[in-house]
């Protein structure tokens, strides 16, 4: 394996950056998966049959805190790589460890938003609006909840190992992809709450 | 502090929060559906470049070219596939 | 579920498949167990991530599949035949209709292609292996346990009956309520997976792995072909994800997507199954066209003409696939600017693939055409597919196929394009390929002759279906009455289908014949041939390039041959190999297990193989496995022995 110092360590091998690569073009296909998400979600969101609207069942205050939460997570994420890049290890390990608390913070918001719908009697099997807004919002959670046990697991790994070319780029590719939900959230945001609620 | 928190990152931090702010008018102030949607559109797409550029770094290899070939690729089949399927589904649906 | 349903009873066919199911393993358990061949299968073949052994098992799937969905059609043009006849009842029929398309298509076309694309992508661009050698291993596994999950749906639970399409609202729980399109949608959904990733393997790979000197536009056109087949894959199966997912929670969970009240859209579910499937059918046919290109140029003694031509086609191909996907479903009733759009821009692709065919024309003009069996499948394409192509401009007038649409002018069309265009091409491609694997070439004569019997049945069998289209013969009806004059041509087509199997046996022997007797050639380029894979040696060894090549212009090998220079300057030095891997192999079967438990409900089956599946994930993300090195003896050692030169 030929180390090269001369760029970060998560791209210190050939196949460093070939899974940087590769993990991009992964995020490409992500990109389509959640755009027909959305496309069936905009085809069926006004389609209520007998069941509630987007007006009826969405609520402001608890979609803000999980933005601020997701994007205060995305931030320390950053900031973890942006200390890793100068062999931070503590301070690394720190931001990693907001980051996922933050998530678990926003999955925790998202649970109680679910658990608000089906009290209200809105359920996966209501009409096609809530199945596509819980596939929807699921999906994403579903990912979020991924990430936390992927970043735990690097957490353990980087603890283990030091700052290697190994544990730097699977780090790197986890922020990546935690950028990345924050991205689909800022969607889900606008178009899904914010649009609902207009 | 400025070694753990690099300028650049905190204003990418700030102008979110500050556009996810901007987004939220919609619901407060009184604007033409169109309106509405430029807004939430606009603020969305800015949000997105702040997370390629500056937190993912996107541009700081040798394959940026086909790394922006790759995410525009990806956001035309997106964006065909939602607009597409609105467009035979409901807009053009007799 | 009652357990009465579990086995599907009352045909004596499926009992009769029952039997020689368990004979069949029987005989392979024995088999293994008697040669004591149970350590080889394992050490070499079921934890391999050298991509040619993944590519060679790719095909020989492929190959299986092809017989399994070959006598689904030889059972729906028995039954269809003579007039009222009673052979197979309606749901036998249905279901064997709907087995035959997603055999065919995912299957066998699917696992042709990426198993040659396996097999020579990495060597046409002078790279030891895929970009990710385990990444491909998982592929090729999730592939293999979602084909065996789909085919066991045969004899136990009873296989989907909604046709390959499975429309809503017919393929719902309500309307079809046996297990079988859950089979339809987990089985997809997990070979699927694997097919995703060989698309994000392979444009790492082509894109970051060429030998130094091969810039994009001097790759081989075969290279190309799979470069843009890989975005296409990259970008369309994640709908077919999405669209598979919401079919298995509109199925099995109760959710509202497709259904026909509480606000569900059924016709919804044929929109994003063709926002995949059109794309799909690229993803079949350009590496065919790849394939051709390669063989033309190879058996014409000329470099291809136009290549840039040929490459913007086919990216202009790519983008434009995209953007069709309405015309599958013209008369759903939307409006005439939905329409019109599609079928402008589905004629529109017509122009692109158009310049390919006049490309491949110039490309033989005036060169020196040897008539090997791959040039035979290359010439035979051309006409036949054409007229699959002109067919196809039919088709997309929306306003005329309001009279085709559904009948057997369609299944007619596009048994023209898929029949000529993949399945010529993957055959063409096994036949020029061969030998690079193996060492020698099968023999000519039987092949040729396989040859001319598959072209002349596939003739007899799919031109009459065009006039029983036009007649008013629809797809999918299992029987017919003598008063619709429907029985001459039905008849003629069946002979037509024997004619087929009889070709494809012969086939079948000449693969066995050239095995035992076919003489071995101490020759890496049998076929006087331009690209790079012809100047490894034959069989390839597993490191395929003992020195990288440097590559100064397109088709180099040829040039170097003229030239007499050597492509390889470098020394010999150690090689780096990745490492073989049980785990994808057991991942394949934990998924296979995970599918089978999650189309019957039963959830703690279901739990337990996705826990398994997440202690895979995790063993897999605390491994540290760097691959090993070859030392530079044993690299001079092999080469000396294959290519018997002084080094």
């Amino acid at each position: 394996m030929k180390i090269d110092h001369s760029v970060p360590l998560e791209y210190s091998t050939e196949e460093n950056k070939n899974r940087i690569f590769g993990f991009w073009v992964f995020l490409g296909a992500e990109i389509v998966m959640f755009s027909t998400l959305f496309a069936v979600y905009f085809t069926l969101w006004n389609r209520t049959g007998n069941g509630p609207t987007a007006k009826e069942i969405f609520e402001i205050g608890p979609v803000l805190i999980e933005t601020f939460l997701l994007l205060t997570s995305s931030f320390t994420i950053g900031l973890a790589i942006n200390s890793m890049r100068q062999g931070l290890m503590k301070a690394t390990m720190g931001f990693f460890a907001v980051t996922l608390l933050l998530g678990l913070g926003f999955l925790g918001v998202e649970i109680y938003e679910f658990v608000t719908y089906v009290n209200e009697g809105a359920t996966l099997q209501t009409n096609a609006f809530m199945s596509s807004l819980f596939t929807l919002l699921g999906l994403h959670g579903a990912h979020v909840t991924l990430g936390l046990v992927w970043g735990g697991g690097l957490m353990l790994q980087m603890k283990r190992e030091g700052f290697t070319p190994d544990t730097a780029n699977k780090s790197f590719i986890f922020s990546l992809y935690w950028h990345f939900l924050d991205v689909v959230w800022i969607f889900i945001f606008s178009f899904v709450y914010l649009k609902g609620l207009m | 502090m400025k070694k753990l928190f690099p300028l650049q990152h905190v204003m990418g931090y700030v102008s979110s929060l500050i556009l996810s702010v901007v987004a939220l008018t919609v619901l407060f102030f009184d604007m033409s559906f169109g309106m509405q949607m430029t807004v939430l559109l606009v603020c969305a797409i800015i949000q997105m470049s702040v997370q390629l550029f500056v937190f993912m770094h996107i541009g700081e290899t040798g394959s940026k070219t086909s790394l922006y070939t790759n995410i525009a690729y990806a956001l035309f089949v997106g964006i065909v596939t939602i607009f597409g399927t609105l467009f035979t589904m409901i807009w053009g649906y007799q | 579920m009652k357990w009465d349903e579990f086995f599907v009873t009352g045909e004596p066919m499926i009992y009769g498949a029952m039997v020689s199911i368990v004979l069949v393993s029987i005989a392979i358990v024995v088999g293994l167990t008697y040669f004591k061949k149970w350590g080889y299968l394992w050490r070499e073949w079921l934890t391999t991530v050298d991509h040619k052994k993944i590519g060679i098992m790719y095909i020989i799937s492929a190959l299986i599949m092809l017989f399994r969905g070959g006598v689904d059609g030889l059972l729906m043009r028995a039954q269809l035949a003579v007039p009222e006849n009673g052979l197979l009842d309606s749901q036998h029929y249905n279901e064997i209709f709907t087995t035959h398309g997603v055999i065919m298509i995912l299957f066998m076309a699917m696992p042709f292609i990426i198993g040659l694309m396996n097999v020579v992508v990495p060597l046409q661009i002078g790279a030891r292996d895929v970009a990710f050698p385990r990444l491909n291993a998982v592929s090729f596994w999730l592939f293999f346990a979602g084909a065996m999950l789909f085919n066991i749906s045969f004899v136990i639970g009873g296989s989907p009956d909604a046709g390959w399409t499975a429309y809503f609202p017919l393929s719902s729980i309500e309307f079809s309520p046996t297990v079988g399109n859950n089979y339809y949608s987990i089985a997809l959904q997990i070979a699927g997976l694997g097919t995703l990733m060989t698309g994000v393997n392979f444009i790492v790979t082509i894109l970051k792995m060429r030998a130094p000197g091969m810039t994009l536009m001097r790759m081989p056109m075969f290279t190309w072909s799979i470069l843009v087949t890989s975005v296409i894959i990259v970008f369309a199966f994640p709908v077919l994800t999405i669209a598979l997912l919401l079919m298995m929670l509109d199925r099995q969970f109760g959710s509202q997507f497709f259904t026909m009240a509480n606000g569900g859209m059924d016709m919804l579910w044929a929109n994003l199954f063709w926002v995949w499937g059109h794309p799909e059918v690229y993803i079949v046919i350009l590496p065919a066209f790849g394939i051709f290109s390669e063989v033309i140029s190879t058996f014409s003694r000329k470099n291809l003409y136009g290549y840039k031509s040929m490459v913007f086609s086919m990216v202009i191909i790519s983008i434009l696939s995209f953007v069709v996907w309405a015309h599958h479903f013209y008369t759903m009733g939307h409006g005439a600017m939905v329409n019109g759009f599609f079928s402008v821009t589905t004629m529109a692709i017509a122009i692109p693939t158009g310049i390919k065919i006049f490309n491949w024309l110039f490309t033989m003009q005036k060169g020196r055409i040897e008539f090997t069996t791959p040039m035979l499948y290359a010439l035979a394409f051309i006409p036949i597919f054409t007229i699959g192509g002109v067919t196809g401009v039919m088709l997309a007038m929306a306003s005329a196929d309001y009279q085709y649409h559904n009948t057997m002018f369609l299944v007619a069309h596009f048994h023209y394009t898929l029949i000529p265009g993949t399945v010529f091409g993957v055959l063409s491609g096994m036949y020029y390929w061969f030998p690079k694997l193996f060492g020698f070439r099968l023999n000519d004569k039987q092949g040729k002759l396989a040859f001319w019997v598959i072209m002349t049945s596939f003739n007899v069998t799919f031109l009459p279906l065009f006039f029983l289209g036009l007649n008013g013969m629809t797809r999918r009806m299992y029987t017919y009455s003598a008063e619709t004059g429907f029985g001459p041509l039905n008849l003629l087509a069946s002979i037509g289908s024997v004619g087929l199997a009889v070709g494809f046996a012969i086939l079948v022997y000449n693969i066995y014949w050239s095995f035992r007797y076919a003489p071995r050639e101490n020759n890496g380029d049998p076929w006087n041939a331009r690209t790079l894979e012809w100047s490894t040696p034959s069989p390839v060894p597993h490191y395929n390039f003992a020195k990288m090549p440097n590559i100064e212009n397109r088709d180099a090998f040829w040039f170097a041959k003229k030239s007499g220079k050597s492509l390889y300057t470098e020394e010999y030095s150690d090689i780096h190999m990745p490492n073989n891997s049980g785990q994808p192999f057991i991942l394949g079967a934990i998924f296979m297990f995970f599918g089978f438990f999650m189309v019957f409900n039963w959830w703690v089956g279901a739990v337990i193989g996705a826990l398994g599946i997440f202690i895979m994930m995790i063993v897999r993300s605390f491994e540290r496995d760097h691959g090993h090195y070859i030392p530079v003896k044993e690299v001079v050692a092999t080469e000396q022995r294959l290519r018997g030169e002084q080094v």
